[in-house]
């Protein structure tokens, strides 16, 4: 336990020297909070709606830092570190490498949460939102979504042969993932065809979720992305256990 | 007494093709062993394999009567260990690894003591990118010792060394025998194993052309002296091809 605090907070610290996470992961999800409360306001989500677009999107703001922690920052941070020699470094000594994986995983569930609060912030203070759902199964559903992009996230990590390729797999993944998944650009806008190729991706059965449980409106069937998410998380690690490249 | 290092037999290859074969070495408590041998000559897969983080093919090692497989946790609180290659994460001081590889070890030694000792006190906050060759090659050393083990092993141990670090080094390593530390190392300086080692040992294409005192290396050989002696046993094809 000594250990895993010890290497919790320098890990945390490293992090944060790198910036990398400390923008995508903080940074981005407020602006774009800022962005689309700057926009819309109160105004409703569509004609009629008894919630307003805020309130439906904060499901949506809430995922994109999972998003960026869970599939750019963890496979980065893995490749990278076996790349260095440190998981081995670690398997000379009397804890495992598994170790500091499982501090890299705190970090960005870390991350995700301070990104959470920021926003309701943000979203609260700014532009009068209001949160609607069930505070139980939003946070259910939101720890959902983090074990199936960190699972996948641990997954390319583990099995790219380099740093290089982990970062290309990385950006195939995040990039779209992040736009069309309906994170950054709000699903309802996105047209009719395109919303049928995002719903393939993990991510979009996730904000689903996210959305219907913030908005305590379950219009759409919830068990879809419940079992595609756990599905694909115990995939995801099995894989990741299975085939993971200490070396 | 039993030997705190055994290796019986060790055998490995990589896709077929034979890194080390059947290499017998055991080391005495309070011994320095140094490991010789060419660029890819196996010192590296003996260190690893002895280690456990490589699988031998066949073969027997015991460090401190443990099996370095099965018991890794208990093992790893009693030997250091410094890598060739220095894995580091980027970023980090030289404080903030010190402070988490003690936080590793049950009873640790005060790394701060360790670094002034090393000649690193003022580097603490600096950050590992930043020092010199020399300067880390010394916190490897000083992360190696930080569990207070009772065998180390050094690989490549002073290389990127200037000669007054090595000596420096020397001495301390001198000390750490002298109180009972076992050590095992290898080395590319003759005139540094035959300062430092008890007993060495000679790699040539993964196989132990030679074993024994640095004294016998030098008998048993046609030469005067160990670097010469180091030549003949190695690079023995080499001289015979070159006079063709």
């Amino acid at each position: 336990m000594k250990a895993f605090i010890k290497m919790l907070k320098t890990e945390l610290v490293l992090s944060l020297r790198g910036m990398d996470m400390l923008i995508f992961a903080i940074c981005m999800p407020a602006v774009i909070s800022i962005i689309l409360g700057a926009i819309y306001g109160t105004s409703p989500a569509f004609e009629g709606s008894e919630y307003t677009f805020i309130e439906q999107s904060f499901g949506a703001l809430s995922a994109i830092a999972v998003c960026a922690g869970g599939l750019m920052g963890l496979p980065l941070v893995v490749a990278d570190y076996r790349n260095k020699k440190i998981l081995k470094r670690f398997k000379v000594t009397p804890t495992s490498p598994k170790l500091i994986l499982t501090v890299q995983i705190f970090i960005y569930i870390f991350y995700s949460i301070i990104s959470l609060i920021l926003n309701y912030f943000i979203l609260t203070v700014f532009f009068g939102y209001n949160f609607r759902g069930s505070i139980i199964e939003f946070l259910g559903a939101y720890f959902l979504v983090m074990l199936s992009m960190f699972s996948i996230g641990m997954l390319v990590g583990g099995v790219a042969p380099n740093t290089k390729i982990a970062t290309v797999l990385a950006c195939i993944l995040y990039f779209p993932m992040l736009i069309f998944s309906g994170a950054t650009l709000p699903y309802e806008v996105l047209p009719s065809h395109f919303q049928r190729i995002a719903d393939f991706m993990p991510l979009t059965q996730g904000i689903k979720l996210l959305k219907s449980s913030s908005l305590g409106v379950y219009n759409e069937n919830i068990f879809i992305p419940i079992i595609a998410m756990i599905f694909l998380g115990i995939i995801c690690i099995i894989f990741s256990i299975k085939f993971f490249k200490w070396e | 007494m039993d030997s705190v290092i055994k290796i019986k037999d060790l055998t490995k290859s990589y896709s077929g093709i034979t890194a080390v074969k059947n290499v017998d070495i055991s080391v005495e408590k309070g011994e320095i062993f140094g490991l010789l041998g060419a660029n890819g000559a196996g010192k590296s897969t003996t260190i690893e394999c002895a280690l456990g983080t490589k699988k031998q093919d066949k073969g027997k090692i015991s460090i401190l009567g443990m099996n370095p497989h099965f018991d890794r946790k208990k093992l790893f609180e009693k030997v250091g260990v410094q890598f060739q290659e220095s894995s580091y994460q980027e970023k980090i001081t030289v404080s903030e690894l010190c402070e988490v590889t003690q936080s590793l070890y049950k009873k640790p030694k005060n790394y701060k003591a360790l670094l002034k000792q090393f000649g690193l006190s003022e580097k603490l906050k600096k950050m590992i990118n930043e020092l010199s060759g020399g300067q880390k090659q010394r916190l490897f050393i000083v992360l190696a010792l930080i569990p207070n083990p009772e065998v180390v092993f050094l690989d490549e141990l002073t290389t990127g060394l200037d000669t007054k670090a090595r000596r420096d080094v020397w001495k301390h390593l001198l000390e750490l025998k002298n109180n009972g530390m076992t050590i095992f190392l290898t080395s590319h300086f003759i005139d540094e194993v035959e300062k430092l080692c008890d007993r060495i040992g000679i790699l040539k294409k993964g196989e132990m052309v030679f074993y024994g005192t640095i004294e016998e290396a030098i008998n048993s050989s046609p030469h005067e002296n160990l670097e010469d002696a180091y030549l003949w046993y190695a690079e023995e094809e080499t001289i015979n091809e070159s006079v063709y």
